[in-house]
């Protein structure tokens, strides 16, 4: 089975082999990585990671709207590594998940997939 | 008092006149936090006779971590009062992201409840489709909860029908009708008359609050009447820009008034129904708080009046605003016509009261329960732990707060009590977020009467 490598750059660099078949987050708490998590199928986004370099498949994740997913985020409960690939994990991944919506409203094209009209 | 065994009060003079609380029950959770431990109930101390009055005496956490804890019930209230083998013994404990619920034993030893049964999640999902689990009300000796979601957290979700041994009967409801979204709800049995009302899919509001998505109707609008007996919705209300994210639903305590009233929470106005002499139900908007602007921003700021409540003598209907940092105070012994009788700042976005009793708010007045007699309103400050990251970030290293209000049941009237303040900022595993609180004897959003 093809292995991938997860890097977890806010654990000094910490490294995990993965597989692509199992989401992230259940992987990677088998070995013993403490994350954060809620609804375990994609919606509800306490599991979300920032997402440094490689690439995921998060298909299932009906949680980020499409700035999220601009600014890197991942859905761990769901994802699943396609390639190696360097994290930043829990809270302090957060910087830019969260935002007022009174004083940052999204672009059209930044709503969650289902209602984002395309870029214009 | 009336002779007589079951839980509760006969009535609600009858629970207005009964002892003080001592204890109070608030969950707090870490869930969004970034603090690895569980969410978990915590026993108040509001005795004030007591050494360790205003302090969390007792911690009882959940077995797993990401519920998020937020709304509880009992599973008997003054609807049993006259069933002898009923008793307000559980509290049931919802987790609304791993769709957990958790019945805890509070009448072995009230100080120190104990967890008593863990339902799973996923055999609710397995055994009714069902998601997002919010209020908890019981039927008699039976019990439902309100679910937001199917599986897969998409709305409207259902009713989730529990016996008395908290085993799962399957959906309460014979059909949603055409209802696009669930939330909270309210029954007035001698009218056969259920309210419900309307938030969003888990999916929707589980992640934070895009308030673009309020113009795609991912929120709701309306408020459901349903024919109790038949577990069926007969009657919509679209309230349109009235009624954006109509979330609490309470009935007066009289189970003779068909007199409710719905927080509708962007729009921040109270909607009031009733039904007129010609047996038609009937609505209108009563309070509208306007919006605020904050010096900074470029879109004009809602009050966000995300819970309601009725004190016991249904003289008075309590608000907040959770961005504004207001909790209110109206008699509505014309419920037509209320007057505002008390305003009270505790936090909020407006900075009109960043501190109280010393302790820097992090976040605004959110959930509250008013003590029986009607003098003792606890509030707290934390709404749902991706909200309050959206628009307080500054509660993850500072926690929520309880406060408690004294309030005139007589003259109306609020003012923050001086010597009572809970500082979850300073619990032993860091920074926690209390939400909604309950007292073992019974209080203002319980009871229902037959």
């Amino acid at each position: 089975m093809t292995t991938h490598t997860v890097t977890i750059a806010n654990r000094d660099g910490a490294t995990y082999a993965v597989n692509g078949r199992r989401p992230l987050l259940e992987q990677l708490r088998d070995q013993g990585v403490d994350l954060p998590y809620g609804c375990e199928y994609g919606g509800c986004i306490t599991c979300a990671a920032k997402l440094i370099d490689g690439e995921v498949d998060q298909r299932r994740q009906v949680a980020l709207n499409n700035r999220q997913i601009e600014n890197g985020y991942v859905i761990l409960c769901v994802a699943r590594a396609t390639t190696d690939i360097t994290l930043e994990i829990g809270v302090e991944s957060h910087d830019r998940l969260y935002r007022n919506p009174f004083l940052d409203p999204l672009k059209p094209h930044e709503l969650k997939a289902d209602i984002a009209s395309p870029k214009v | 008092m009336s002779e007589c065994c079951g839980p509760g009060y006969a009535s609600p003079a009858e629970a207005i006149r009964a002892p003080r609380e001592k204890l109070l029950y608030t969950i707090a959770i870490y869930t969004g936090t970034g603090i690895q431990r569980p969410d978990y109930l915590a026993t108040v101390d509001v005795d004030p006779d007591s050494p360790t009055y205003s302090q969390v005496i007792h911690r009882l956490e959940m077995p797993g971590i990401g519920d998020e804890l937020h709304h509880m019930g009992w599973n008997a209230c003054s609807s049993c009062f006259d069933d002898g083998s009923m008793s307000r013994k559980y509290l049931i404990l919802p987790g609304v992201r791993s769709n957990k619920l958790h019945i805890v034993d509070t009448a072995t030893d009230p100080r120190a409840p104990r967890l008593h049964k863990v339902i799973d999640g996923a055999e609710i999902k397995a055994k009714a489709d069902l998601s997002g689990p919010h209020t908890v009300h019981c039927l008699g000796s039976e019990i439902i909860i309100s679910f937001l979601g199917n599986a897969k957290g998409e709305a409207p979700g259902g009713y989730l029908h529990l016996n008395k041994d908290f085993e799962i009967q399957g959906r309460w409801e014979s059909s949603m009708g055409e209802i696009k979204f669930g939330y909270d709800f309210w029954y007035q049995p001698r009218h056969n008359v259920m309210v419900s009302s309307e938030w969003a899919a888990p999916n929707t509001f589980m992640p934070g609050f895009d308030l673009e998505e309020v113009g795609h109707l991912k929120y709701g609008r309306e408020l459901h009447f349903w024919d109790f007996e038949k577990r069926e919705p007969v009657e919509s209300f679209y309230l349109g820009e009235d009624g954006l994210l109509p979330l609490e639903v309470k009935f007066h305590h009289n189970p003779d008034s068909t007199h409710g009233f719905c927080g509708a929470a962007l729009s921040t106005n109270v909607i009031h129904w009733w039904k007129d002499d010609a047996g038609k139900w009937q609505w209108e908007k009563i309070i509208d708080v306007d919006n605020e602007m904050h010096p900074d921003w470029p879109i004009p700021l809602p009050g966000v009046m995300s819970a309601i409540l009725i004190s016991m003598d249904d003289k008075y209907l309590y608000l907040n605003n959770w961005l504004h940092g207001d909790m209110r105070q109206y008699d509505i012994s014309d419920p037509h016509n209320p007057v505002l009788t008390g305003q009270v700042f505790m936090g909020g976005l407006l900075g009109k009261a960043p501190k109280v009793n010393g302790v820097e708010v992090a976040g605004g007045p959110q959930m509250f329960q008013l003590s029986l007699d009607g003098k003792r309103l606890y509030v707290t400050t934390s709404l749902f732990s991706t909200w309050d990251n959206q628009f307080y970030p500054e509660i993850r290293t500072k926690g929520g707060v309880m406060v408690m209000i004294d309030c005139d049941p007589v003259n109306g009237g609020m003012k923050i009590n001086e010597d009572f303040i809970v500082d979850f900022g300073k619990e032993p595993n860091g920074p926690s977020r209390c939400h909604e609180a309950r007292y073992p004897g019974g209080d203002c959003t319980s009871d229902i009467w037959l």
